[in-house]
């Protein structure tokens, strides 16, 4: 029981990281290397706001959130302006760089041995929540002038030019939500563990969920969150060594690239919406509205 | 320190400038960033560690049979990863996800089947320094330099003046013209690999020699992509210098403040590259096509 | 004076793809621009709606020089465009498409981006009816839930229009909207254009190479070559022209 538990909570908080990447590279098409870094940055800043100032949960989870994405700005600034390629490679770089910085700043972080102390806050309860909330923010953002125009850059950057788009900032504000997001799902995971150390938030987290992404469907928020499901859940049950899970990751990716590029999804979205009308429920939907 | 540490930094540019130029090779034919490169580097590097290991070769035959596993690994890797792509003429987004899922497929090869534990190379060399009068040079930096540097002139002189190269030319400025110029294009596409497979591979076993080896070495590929930006994407020329310059600078910040911030430092020089001039030393362009 | 453009020049390495090029348009005008392969025809329209940043001369619109700015600025301003390789958004329906050239003008926040506010409702919905108005004017309204690549081709080309009115501009420039479309496609084209002109009142520039459209249409002609300018005047005035036939007409009747 308390494996099965533990198995859902570290799935919901990885459908919760996804989701942020969804939203950069499902949408956008931008790819962050360094995402798990702010994962990271998430992590490591609640958790020492609260075990060094003993400052409330929440307080500490916001101000997290709030470094995460202003450390986003100074990062997204120089590169949304330049072809995409860029943004993976400065954030390969940048994750690289926070990596050694958690590395060397033992006093705060504790260096590569880890941080350990962190009150346990997260619960079944708590992942299920922030993962519907967020799903619900992911569903909507897609469906707004936001989503239309992320999906129109992805698509067409020059098009998207010549409709008055203005492209850096649709791409920052896409990194921004990612990054915010993201971050959150580090602080969950860090209130959850109790303890984090570098080596688990390495340019290969970040890769892990693109593919993620990309297995469920590009387009797809529905696929995302089921592709983050059978790749996290589905190893974890059937109790692979962690480097074959890679293996077997990677040769499925590779399979679905060669011979169904648009992912096990596509561009299909469960029809919440239709699905509740059926049901005639009072009660709020439970996924958002996705189209 | 001074001439040691420049020459010390020379080697690690050196170094860093066969990544650089590997990766902007594919960059330039296929227009992406091929994040595969950094675990085919360790796997050819481990190929070739196993290798001297169990056949006591020297230094150089080593270097050749890493190269030509990288080359071929590379091959097959083209084949499985991006060829069906290419053919398809999708979009950038999927050779990424394809380069990276190969990348982690490379990595969990070598983790399986090495385990995660650190090798060294044996020692190739009789005594570590080589003295030039009162100078004394390290003989692995040396080797690196001028490995590194060879190699490089050949590939610069078969990417100007051969055929071969002129061709791998036309089909980075535009494949379909090139294909109507009766290029073949994909033979083309996999010489840039096998190429690129094979600067992985030299890079694969100096990076073991001058760290260690282990899985993650890959992870050093990072250093070949900043100095690909610092010196502007799609640039050899550009690539070969900011590589040099990111391993002078590095080496000599490394000397004041310690080698634990090197990747922050790489980081923060190429931040600072990008707001001052996004377009790299060589100031090309590559803006996505209109 | 809507639109001036005043010299416009524009290098790529030593090729010169556009030269000192002149042009003024008023609300209401129809303009054509024709000239054989490689004229420079597509590069005054890239300077003009800021693909490209000039190298050299202005250009005003309603009296604001908008020369240097972006390109979605210009778009902004009230400049917008089509392609001649149609460029539709992949992933998007057709009325998304053609709300996406709307968006930048819709006005909710972030917010909004995320939960459905009233202010997000009330603006996309004023925001589809003006859409679903502007596919209504190109025909498209059936198709408004299709994918645009699954359309026929001549289908496309009215999707660019319509995305291209929907970002409410007072020029439109329209790149070759008749490549590889039917004569009957032609015709209908030739009668949106006509339409568009007259409903909207704004001011469109014309690049095409089937001539019994732009003669059709036009009320000035501007006849490029290499370039450069060669001719300027009415259908009638450019026809009669010895330089544009020597340069144009004569090797493209040659070609046929």
């Amino acid at each position: 029981m308390e494996f099965i538990s533990s198995v859902i909570t570290f799935t919901l908080i990885s459908i919760i990281s996804v989701i942020g990447v969804y939203i950069l590279t499902g949408l956008t098409g931008m790819f962050s290397l360094g995402q798990a870094s702010f994962m990271a940055i998430g992590a490591y800043v609640s958790g020492a706001l609260v075990v060094k100032t003993g400052m409330p949960f929440w307080m500490a989870v916001i101000i997290a959130i709030i470094i995460s994405v202003m450390i986003g700005f100074i990062v997204g600034f120089p590169t949304v302006r330049l072809r995409r390629d860029y943004i993976s490679l400065v954030t390969l770089g940048f994750g690289e760089a926070i990596t050694s910085l958690l590395n060397q700043t033992q006093s705060i972080t504790g260096g590569a041995l880890g941080f350990s102390g962190i009150p346990k806050r997260t619960t079944l309860l708590l992942a299920l929540i922030s993962a519907i909330v967020c799903i619900i923010f992911a569903s909507y953002f897609k469906t707004s002038k936001y989503g239309r125009q992320c999906i129109a850059v992805k698509s067409d950057e020059l098009a998207a030019k010549a409709m008055g788009i203005n492209i850096s900032r649709i791409k920052m504000t896409a990194f921004l939500i990612s990054v915010a997001v993201t971050s959150y799902s580090g602080a969950l995971y860090a209130f959850y563990t109790t303890y984090v150390d570098p080596s688990i938030f390495g340019w290969k987290k970040s890769a892990e969920w693109a593919i993620m992404v990309f297995f469920g469907g590009v387009n797809s928020l529905t696929g995302s969150i089921f592709g983050t499901v059978i790749l996290t859940a589905l190893p974890e049950v059937l109790r692979f060594a962690a480097a074959y899970r890679v293996v077997f990751y990677s040769i499925l990716v590779l399979l679905i690239i060669n011979f169904k590029p648009s992912g096990l999804f596509g561009e299909y979205e469960l029809p919440v919406g239709k699905i509740i009308k059926l049901f005639k429920g009072g009660r709020k939907e439970e996924k958002g509205n996705a189209a | 320190m001074s001439v040691q540490i420049i020459i010390n930094g020379l080697a690690l540019g050196a170094v860093y400038a066969l990544i650089a130029t590997g990766f902007s090779i594919i960059f330039n034919v296929l227009k992406f960033s091929n994040f595969s490169h950094g675990a085919l580097m360790t796997l050819s590097a481990f190929i070739g560690y196993f290798v001297s290991v169990g056949t006591g070769l020297s230094l150089f035959p080593v270097i050749l049979i890493s190269m030509l596993a990288g080359g071929l690994i590379d091959l097959a890797g083209e084949f499985v990863a991006f060829r069906k792509l290419t053919i398809r003429n999708t979009s950038s987004i999927y050779y990424f996800v394809s380069s990276i899922t190969l990348g982690t497929l490379f990595e969990g090869i070598v983790t399986i089947w090495v385990g995660p534990n650190f090798y060294n190379y044996p020692r190739f060399f009789k005594s570590m320094v080589v003295k030039f009068g009162s100078l004394i040079v390290s003989t692995s930096d040396l080797i690196m330099f001028i490995t590194s540097f060879a190699i490089l002139m050949i590939l610069m002189f078969f990417i100007q003046k051969t055929r071969l190269g002129r061709a791998l030319r036309a089909v980075s400025y535009d494949r379909d013209t090139a294909s109507l110029m009766g290029i073949n294009v994909y033979a083309t596409i996999q010489m840039a690999f096998f190429i690129s497979g094979c600067l992985a591979g030299l890079a694969g076993v100096f990076l073991g020699i001058n760290y260690t080896l282990y899985p993650q070495l890959g992870n050093l590929v990072v250093k070949g992509f900043i100095a690909s930006v610092i010196g502007g994407l799609g640039s050899i020329f550009g690539a070969v210098v900011g590589a040099i310059l990111l391993g002078l600078m590095e080496t000599l910040l490394i000397n004041f403040i310690g080698s634990g911030y090197a990747p922050v430092f790489s980081f923060l020089i190429m931040l600072v590259f990008l707001l001052v001039r996004p377009r790299g030393i060589a100031g090309s362009n590559v803006q996505e096509k209109a | 004076m809507l639109l001036d453009v005043k010299g416009i020049s524009k290098s790529f390495g030593g090729v010169k793809a556009i030269q000192n090029f002149s042009l003024t348009a008023e609300k209401g005008d129809i303009i054509g621009i024709i000239g054989p392969n490689g004229a420079g025809k597509t590069s005054a329209f890239n300077v003009i709606s800021g693909v490209y940043t000039a190298d050299e001369g202005t250009i005003l619109l309603d009296g604001k020089n908008i020369t240097k700015m972006e390109q979605y600025q210009i778009t902004r301003e009230g400049i917008s465009r089509t392609f001649q390789n149609i460029r539709l958004f992949k992933g998007l329906t057709v009325l998304q498409n053609v709300m996406c050239a709307f968006d930048p003008l819709s006005k909710y926040s972030i917010l909004g981006g995320l939960l459905p506010t009233p202010k997000r409702i009330s603006e996309e919905r004023k925001g589809r009816k003006m859409c679903e108005h502007y596919l209504e004017v190109v025909g498209l309204l059936p198709y408004k839930d299709e994918r645009p690549e699954n359309m026929a081709y001549g289908l496309q080309r009215r999707l660019e229009i319509a995305r291209a009115i929907a970002c409410e501009p007072k020029v439109l420039l329209l790149d070759e909207p008749a490549a590889g479309l039917n004569p009957t496609e032609v015709k209908d084209l030739t009668e949106l254009i006509e339409r568009l002109s007259k409903d909207f009142g704004f001011a469109i520039l014309l690049i095409e190479h089937r001539l019994e459209l732009v003669m059709g249409v036009s009320q000035k002609i501007y006849v490029l070559n290499f370039g450069k300018t060669i001719a300027v005047g009415t259908p009638d005035e450019v026809r009669e022209n010895p330089e544009v036939i020597k340069a144009y007409l004569g090797e493209e009747e040659k070609k046929c």
